[in-house]
């Protein structure tokens, strides 16, 4: 158990730590993502299920869902669309 | 040389420069309507200076301030009791009140959601509003309309649109037909049970605008929107935040004085009135960063 | 020391995150970037709280019948104040992903620096 909470807590620091550091914004918006898919384990380690739910179907759902659509918008998706 | 020191100070004040001295010169100067500026080029190249000095200065002050931020913090942090004992001073009768007491008092056995629906249901009613006001502003920002967008981009973005709708995806389509049911099921699960299981408003409502986002993506929105039109979306979401304000305005003044009342359906309603206001306040968020419009 | 960092490993990693999200808030020249440094922070507050709450060996704050004891369970309290939380962070989020639009609309940048310089032409 404490493996797991320490992998995890350590993954959190690199995914917070790369995530601004990447160059294209798509990239590092997945990165956040996966920042917040660690957080929802770390709540069940936490033995908070409520929490966990709640942040993996709103931290990691749903605040993507804007993110990419606000790069959509700004125009940063250029150049990742396969024609 | 003083000669010159002189001339220039009345250069100066031909200019309309004040100077530190003379405070009646100070005050006379002060007063007077601003003079026309200096050269546009030359004004330009100042304000470029300026701003280049302070982007110069600016990084190193956030960052020794960081820093030092994050010294304090975590030399105070090492101090606090340490993490997971049962006698942290966080552990106190409040807790232990509130999970002994949840089933009898509010009858949910989810000590979460008990807590923040019944004892602190004021807490949440502030945060629905908090969803309701959100969803408010996007829209003042993002709504397309005329007020909002021009002619131009208007016609742009329609162009856009009926690029997007001859593009439909196969695969999307027929697993989202697949998969939207069994989401809206889990949803309603979530939000019916969140008093006995884990979940709750919060994360049913968000469970439910992820399927329906998901049609809306699926589909086209234009077919949701026939389902979902603009007055039934501002209906449902003022509806959901009136009968969480009304049923709690209930729960307050009859039961929370140790009257016994049947708190089991009054939970339900509230927990459906949350679902609601935050599945619309998520589903308006995406609406309106996807077209601008419900 | 080491022995006090391990003890207190959530909150430690709760101030380092929150450094990183407040570096990135500050020193970030591309406005995206500046919102994923706030959710950031966000979840370094909300990491901090949820930590207080949690006792070594507990269940999680679910009242079985039978078994109406404090020393089962988990502190609710926390958890329930990051629930709220987590939804008005992403609330948050929203907003400021909605203003990011209109900067874009308006002045076709979302980089600092040519959204100064822009901003300043326009204005004289």
């Amino acid at each position: 158990m404490t493996l797991l909470e320490n992998i995890l807590l350590v993954g959190l620091i690199v995914c917070a730590a790369a995530a601004p550091l990447c160059k294209r914004l798509l990239a590092s918006v997945i990165v956040y993502l996966s920042f917040s898919v660690m957080l929802a384990v770390l709540w069940s380690v936490l033995e908070s299920p409520d929490l966990a739910m709640t942040e993996a179907a709103v931290g990691a759902g749903v605040s993507g869902i804007l993110f990419f659509l606000t790069l959509k918008k700004i125009n940063a998706l250029k150049g990742t669309r396969d024609e | 040389m003083s000669e010159r020191g002189g001339w220039k100070r009345f250069a100066d004040w031909v200019n309309g420069e004040t100077e530190a001295g003379d405070p009646t010169t100070q005050y006379v100067m002060d007063r007077r309507p601003a003079r026309i500026q200096e050269a546009h080029e030359l004004h330009e190249a100042r304000e470029r200076l300026r701003l280049k000095k302070f982007l110069g200065l600016y990084p190193l002050a956030a960052g020794l301030l960081c820093v030092v931020l994050i010294f304090i913090l975590l030399s105070t942090v090492i101090y606090i009791p340490p993490f997971g004992q049962p006698g942290n001073p966080t552990n106190n009768e409040v807790s232990q009140h509130y999970l002994e007491k949840t089933v009898e008092e509010t009858g949910a056995s989810n000590a979460v959601t008990g807590m923040i629906l019944c004892y602190r249901g004021f807490d949440t009613l502030g945060e629905s509003c908090v969803l309701f006001l959100a969803v408010s502003s996007v829209m003042i920002l993002l709504q397309r309309d005329r007020n909002n967008t021009g002619e131009r981009a208007q016609l742009r973005m329609k162009r856009e649109d009926a690029a997007e709708r001859g593009h439909e995806d196969n695969i999307l389509q027929k697993s989202a037909k697949l998969l939207i049911p069994f989401v809206f099921l889990f949803a309603a699960y979530v939000l019916m049970n969140g008093e006995s299981s884990p979940g709750g408003g919060f994360s049913g409502g968000a469970i439910l605008s992820g399927g329906l986002i998901l049609y809306s993506v699926a589909f086209g929105p234009e077919r949701l929107s026939r389902l979902l039109t603009r007055s039934l979306y501002s209906g449902v979401r003022v509806v959901g935040l009136m009968a969480y304000a009304l049923t709690y305005g209930v729960y307050i003044f009859a039961g929370a004085n140790g009257l016994s009342i049947d708190m089991e359906w009054m939970m339900t309603v509230i927990e459906l009135a949350v679902g609601l206001v935050v599945a619309c306040a998520i589903y308006g968020f995406y609406a309106m960063f996807q077209r601008g419009k419900i | 020391m080491p022995e006090l960092v391990a003890q207190n490993r959530y909150a430690v990693v709760a101030v380092i995150l929150f450094g990183i999200g407040l570096l990135n808030l500050m020193l970030q020249q591309n406005l995206v970037k500046k919102v994923i440094g706030l959710s950031i922070m966000d979840s370094a507050i909300f990491m901090l709280l949820a930590s207080l709450g949690y006792i070594e060996g507990h269940g999680a704050p679910i009242v079985e019948e039978g078994a109406v004891d404090a020393s089962l369970y988990i502190n609710p309290i926390p958890s329930g104040l990051v629930l709220t939380g987590i939804v008005v962070s992403v609330s948050v989020t929203a907003f400021s992903l909605a203003l990011v639009q209109r900067i874009y609309q308006r002045y076709g940048t979302v980089e600092l620096p040519e959204l100064l310089e822009r901003a300043k032409k326009e204005e004289d």
